[in-house]
């Protein structure tokens, strides 16, 4: 099965947040209102029912006249080794053999470790659940042989679905162009960042620009627990991190979890 | 739209959405089409990926548009008019106009009357006591055979090139930028590149909306493109156009079906009390040009009027003519003047159809006070809109500084109201007209909520007590609703779209199941009647003799054989099907030759071979992919055969808007917006001589509020807000009223990003947020460094989301020939909360 | 009419239209995940014209029936990828039109009916700080005196013209009717007749604001 990609192209995308919209109409989500503090992106980050967002930044690259308005689309990178799946300690997480990075909530159990794996944040909590959410890159959808909800949508064709090494060949030579046309900096993201995504990001500049991190990385403490320990001592991960950073996460996994599911009784 | 017609002959986007894919050159200017016309950005980003089109955004903020475009340039709002001279005026010193157009195609060879003459800001025939102009001077000169007396090499002194070439050499680009605010680099790169579209193998488009005319020279900005468009031979082209991007999804059809006071469906002037509208053959004779294709008008005009009065339309009596309304010839019945009138305590009753002005009027304060002395109100929508709740607590609300507005309680308003719960657009079904003129069908998806039911059925259920009300009445005053045709529209409970659109297309009378074909098949001796003459066509008949609407047509192949993108299977559009109107144009003056290096764009063509009339067998007959907006049996070498603007009486694209095209002028000429904080660069004149004013003490000082205010729209709402703040997902993504600023304003005023800040005018105060952003820079104006705010109009205090409705700051102040508000440029202050 | 419909889904000319069943290119056989099932598979869409800007996007509705073909809630609205002038793309409005009938509660999560959307006809007295429930019947009749009395109240049915002469003017200038840009245009059509008849001159709409 051909590795399948999201690529979004920034230099064609016209922030018309159309793509946020469709995410939310297909994946049944309701609205987060939150108040306007002075940027068009009123989220600061993805939530448990917004799974995508369009980052709006301004930078002044000639104090004379020129302005820059970088749009980001921002959501789950579905990395080739994802870092959710390594410390799930449910099973939750699958990488389909086309790319996605699914999760299952049928199985999650809401402790939220992923989140603080992931080096983009991007699981997040869903309260009235108590599960956690995220981009499924619409696996049903590509399943049944439809584009996902938000490339589908995308007027100017910013954002494109298919073999990510196609899409890997036309951002190559769309790079060549930007460069060459007014964008020297411009790169590829995603290609072999963590060894490589299911999301591209084709940009006009470098990735702090856009608020990307330019060598994103999953924390050490991470990779060193599920790499060496899960395989052999997985049911040590909860007890080890205690105390740590991570705290919280462990102690709602030995505590909260079962106390919360006895009174809510929600399954 | 206004500044259109007196330049081509139709007030509608000349070209249509797919076209844009086809251009070279796109100017968008008071258009924000990234984030107004999302869809729009789709053709044009294909055209600069396939063609290597170039994109121009210009606006006083450099919003989404300006990140997608190659080339942004800022203007000082209501500047438009400077920055497009300077435009002709640098086409015309460089020669950049395509020469075998503007000979062929425009005016520009006409001579003009001695006696037409421009000083110092003033065309002749000024009278300043009344503000208004007689245009009787603004003419062609005409020989004694009632022809156009022209001069092709454009030397003549009193050519219309000529005298344009004399009014535009005082727009020097010091001048523009002088006044406009526009750095001079940026102004010359886009007087480069967008002339380059001049060349005969290239187009460009301008796409426009309210930042164009929602000014007090609102139709002379548009003026200014059809004079720009004309120079470059830009229309009647693939590619190329002065594009009109409309607001609302079905304002042309609703414009098309004139509810609008001066006219009548098809763009026919509304009868008047003037004494040449005293009868049906005074009204045509006044009103149908001698020359051009509204030589036909009684045609439409008998036939609208069997349509709405069937049997009681009769030779005998003028076909009811005289049941027609004939307004007030000295009087103004636009949207600020009903409101005026209204505060005045001259209005009763008011029908409200999905509009609000409580938010979108011009001062909405003022218009929100007006409302209070209606006795009674109808408002139609899906939700309790601010207009439909004005009388609420809430609705009277104010920042605590506000002293300009008296607050009322419900208690006080005496106002009786009815809410008539719509459905939604797929809870029912219609056709809507889109900017480009396409009518397409939207089927009924879901079942209304609740009680909810479709405006047609109320309305039609209204038509029909109103008629049984009126049944026995035998005052000759009640004849026009007493025997005017209702339907009944089908079987159903509801009145069938289809058997609407029969009668809107127009049918026999002694055969009412069949649909006329086409206009040229109206009939001006009562034998046809027809709702809209443009509409005629739009309805055929299936081989099985069961009516077929064209605007269900979903055959989605492009006809064109050069891949123009024509879909002319497509539902249908206006007028008989043309997608790219004045497209004779798209070919040279003989017919037959491509304009040079542009095969690939030509649209239609003369066939000499070709069999016109099969009855005469008269050979001859333009072809082509798209339907010809042209007679399509007159030949290029016959009088009229290069005459393109066919709804024109020259047949010509007018350079100079002749005699009373326009009532402030037959050249664009720069005026300061009715308030603004410099005096005219250009003449003594500061402001459009020609305007009304309805309230010279609501004009603000730039002493006191020194700074120019704007409004417009964001992507996430639309208009007024009911339609989208009381969307979830769309409230998310823009939950309040904002307002943004450059950072130097914020740090004059002590303003943080994201601070609660008070916005004042002369006519009141709003609350907002502030968005402090690079995209907005201040403006040196003459030397003079002058701030800029702009604050969106979607809010009020209905919804998930709430703020203060901008139009509480906006000025009760309209173009001269439209009456369309000055929302644009204005004068206020603003201040942290 | 009932044929003209059924036409209309069925589509007449050469590229009958698919409404893009599948519009990857691909066809992916399920895998591991394969836990969810296609919301809207087998569900016939019906293609609408988006109620916001003007540029004429289509749109296609999918909604739930019942066994008798009823209607019983909406799925989805996307673009429709048939109409040529936008190829199934939709902007932020236009993708949130499943939200103009139907929400999804923040709270609970449950798909409900927009609570905004009035849903009976309503009247507020003279005075009054409430609205109250009415039924169309109603409504539609004591609109229809209202119209009668300021009419015939205030009519102009003759008057002297600036020659001295005298014609029949047929106006009423206490009445006012205002929007219409969010209608169709068959119901602008039918407004227009409807309104001139009665002899109504302030006569407006949102092209002129």
């Amino acid at each position: 099965m051909a590795n399948k990609a999201n690529l979004y192209d920034v230099s064609k995308c016209t922030a018309c947040r159309g793509c946020i919209i469709a995410c939310k109409d297909w994946n049944q989500l309701p609205a987060v209102i939150e108040p306007f503090k002075g940027n068009y992106c009123t989220h600061e980050d993805t939530n448990g029912d917004t799974f995508t967002i369009m980052r709006f930044i301004e930078e002044e690259t000639d104090p004379a006249d020129d302005v820059k308005w970088h749009f980001l689309k921002y959501q789950c990178m579905h990395c080739f080794d994802p870092a959710c799946m390594k410390v799930c300690p449910q099973g939750a997480y699958t990488k389909t053999d086309w790319g996605a990075t699914f999760h299952n909530p049928e199985k999650c159990i809401g402790c939220q470790y992923c989140t603080y794996a992931c080096p983009f944040t991007i699981p997040k909590y869903r309260k009235r659940e108590d599960k956690i959410t995220k981009c499924t890159l619409c696996v049903d959808r590509v399943e049944a042989g439809l584009t996902p909800a938000c490339s589908r949508t995308c007027p100017t064709g910013a954002l494109s679905f298919g073999d990510r090494h196609e899409l890997l060949a036309q951002a190559e030579e769309r790079v060549k162009f930007l460069r060459a046309n007014g964008f020297p900096n411009a790169t590829i993201y995603g290609k072999l960042e963590l060894g490589g995504l299911n999301m591209l990001y084709l940009l006009t500049d470098t990735p702090d620009k856009f608020g990307l991190p330019i060598d994103p990385k999953v924390p050490g403490q991470i990779t060193f627990w599920q790499d060496w320990v899960q395989p052999y001592f997985g049911w040590l991960i909860p007890l080890a991190l205690a105390g740590s950073a991570f705290s919280f996460v462990t102690t709602r996994i030995l505590a909260g979890k079962n106390g919360e599911h006895a009174e809510g009784g929600h399954e | 739209m206004a500044g259109l017609s007196p330049s081509f002959g139709r007030g509608a986007m000349t070209n249509h959405v797919v076209d844009l894919k086809n251009t070279d050159y796109a100017l968008i200017m008071g258009s924000n089409a990234a984030e107004n016309h999302p869809v729009t950005m789709k053709w044009l980003t294909k055209a600069r990926l396939e063609r290597g089109a170039k994109i121009i955004h210009v606006d006083p903020r450099f919003t989404r548009t300006s990140q997608i475009a190659d080339l942004y340039a800022p203007l000082r709002s209501g500047t438009d008019i400077a920055f497009l001279g300077g435009m002709i005026k640098y086409i015309i010193d460089n020669k950049l106009y395509h020469r075998d157009y503007v000979v062929n195609y425009t005016d520009a060879s006409f001579i003009v009357k001695e006696g037409f003459s421009f000083h110092d800001g003033l065309f002749s025939g000024y009278d300043p006591d009344k503000g208004q102009y007689d245009n009787s001077s603004w003419d062609y000169e005409i020989d004694a055979d009632g022809k156009y007396v022209s001069d092709p090499t454009l030397e003549h002194p009193r050519c219309v090139f000529q005298l344009m070439k004399k009014h535009y050499s005082r727009y020097d680009m010091d001048t523009v930028c002088n006044i406009t605010g526009t750095p001079k680099n940026k102004y010359l790169r886009v007087l480069e590149m967008y002339t380059q579209s001049g060349a005969p193998n290239k187009t460009g488009n301008i796409m426009y909306a309210m930042g164009t005319t929602q000014h007090t020279v609102g139709t002379q900005n548009v003026r200014s493109y059809a004079v720009i468009q004309l120079l470059l031979g830009n229309m009647g082209r693939p590619g190329g156009g002065v594009n009109a991007l409309r607001g609302e999804n079905n304002v042309q059809g609703s414009t098309d079906q004139a509810l609008l006071f001066h006219i009548i469906p098809g763009y026919i002037t509304s009868p008047t009390n003037s004494p040449a509208h005293k009868n049906l053959e005074g009204f045509l004779a006044k009103e149908t040009p001698k020359t051009g294709f509204k030589v036909n008008q009684p045609k439409w005009v008998v036939s609208l009027l069997k349509a709405w009065y069937g049997d009681a339309a009769q030779s005998e009596n003028d076909f009811a003519y005289h049941y027609i309304p004939k307004r007030d010839a000295n009087k103004n019945y636009s949207h600020i003047a009903m409101f005026e009138a209204m505060h005045r305590g001259e209005l009763d009753g008011l029908f409200i159809w999905g509009g609000n002005p409580v938010v979108g009027g011009p001062h909405a304060n003022k218009e929100q006070e007006a409302m209070c002395n209606l006795k009674w109100l109808v408002a139609a929508d899906l939700w309790l809109t601010e207009s439909a709740d004005f009388w609420t607590y809430q609705a009277w609300d104010r920042p605590a500084s506000e002293t300009k507005v008296k607050k009322r309680t419900p208690k006080d308003i005496q106002t009786e109201v009815f809410f008539l719960p719509a459905a939604a657009v797929y809870e029912k079904e219609g056709t809507a007209t889109n900017t480009g003129r396409w009518v397409q069908y939207r089927g009924k998806a879901a079942e209304p909520v609740g009680d909810s039911m479709p405006d047609l059925w109320f309305i039609y259920e209204i038509g029909k007590r109103l008629q049984a009300a009126y049944a026995n009445s035998k005052d000759a005053k009640d004849e026009p609703i007493k025997y005017m045709t209702w339907g009944p529209y089908g079987n159903g409970h509801e009145p069938d779209v289809v058997e609407v659109g029969l009668e809107m297309n127009g049918y026999y009378v002694d055969n009412p199941r069949k649909p006329v074909p086409g206009f040229p098949k109206l009939a001006a001796d009562g034998s046809t009647a027809c709702g809209n003459w443009i509409y005629c066509g739009q309805m055929t008949t299936k081989a099985n003799g069961d009516l077929d609407y064209k605007p269900m047509w979903r055959d989605n192949k492009d006809n064109s054989k050069t891949g123009l993108g024509l879909y002319s299977n497509w539902s249908w559009c206006w007028p008989v099907n043309r997608r790219v109107l004045y497209n004779r144009c798209s070919v040279q003056p003989d017919g037959v030759t491509p304009w040079p290096g542009d095969e690939k764009r030509q649209l239609i063509g003369w066939d000499p071979l070709a069999i016109s009339d099969p009855l005469t067998g008269k050979l001859g007959k333009w072809v082509g992919d798209d339907v010809p907006d042209f007679n399509t049996a007159l030949a290029p070498t016959e009088p009229g055969g290069i005459n393109p603007f066919i709804m024109r009486p020259e047949g010509k694209g007018c350079l100079f808007a002749a005699k009373a095209s326009t009532k402030d002028g037959p050249f664009p000429e720069h005026y300061e917006p009715w308030e603004s904080p410099f005096p005219n660069l250009m003449s003594k004149q500061n402001k459009n001589p020609a305007i009304k004013v309805w309230e010279p003490d609501k004009q603000a000082s730039p002493e006191q509020y020194p700074i120019i205010g704007t409004t417009y729209r964001v992507v996430e709402h639309w208009q007024t807000g009911a339609l989208t703040r009381n969307l979830p997902w769309l409230a998310e993504l823009m939950p309040n009223m904002f307002v943004e600023m450059s950072e130097q304003l914020a740090k004059i005023k002590g303003i943080r990003n994201g601070d609660k800040v008070i916005i004042t005018t002369i006519r009141g105060d709003v609350e907002a947020v502030a968005c402090v952003t690079k995209r907005f820079k201040p403006f040196i104006v003459d030397g003079r460094t002058v701030h800029q705010i702009g604050t969106v109009w979607h809010f009020g205090f209905k919804g998930y989301a709430k703020g203060d409705p901008a139009n509480r700051l906006t000025p009760h102040i309209g173009d001269a020939n439209t009456m369309i508000p000055e929302y644009k440029a204005w004068l206020c202050d603003v201040r942290r909360a | 009419m009932k044929v003209t419909r059924r036409q209309f889904l069925k589509v007449t000319g050469a590229t009958a239209a698919s409404f893009a069943v599948i519009d990857l290119g691909f066809d992916l056989k399920a895998t591991a995940a394969g836990v969810m099932e296609l919301r809207t598979k087998n569900v016939q869409p019906m293609p609408t014209i988006c109620p916001y800007c003007a540029t004429g996007c289509g749109l296609l509705v999918y909604s739930e029936r019942d066994s008798a073909g009823k209607f019983v809630k909406l799925l989805s609205v996307q673009g429709d990828p048939d109409n040529p002038i936008n190829r199934g793309a939709a902007c932020a409005k236009g993708s949130a039109m499943f939200n103009l009938r139907e929400i999804y509660d923040e709270r609970t999560g449950e798909q409900v009916i927009n609570p905004n959307r009035v849903q009976k006809p309503l009247y507020r007295a003279p005075g009054s700080d409430k609205w109250e429930e009415k039924d169309w019947d109603w409504m539609l009749d004591e609109i229809t005196k209202r119209v009668v009395e300021t009419r015939d109240k205030a009519f102009t049915h003759k008057e002297k013209l600036a020659d001295g002469s005298e014609a029949i003017v047929n106006r009423c200038e206490r009445i006012g009717s205002m929007g219409g840009s969010g209608l169709d245009t068959e119901e602008c059509y039918l407004l227009a007749k409807l309104m001139r008849s009665l002899g109504l001159v302030f006569l407006e709409t949102q092209a002129r604001i």
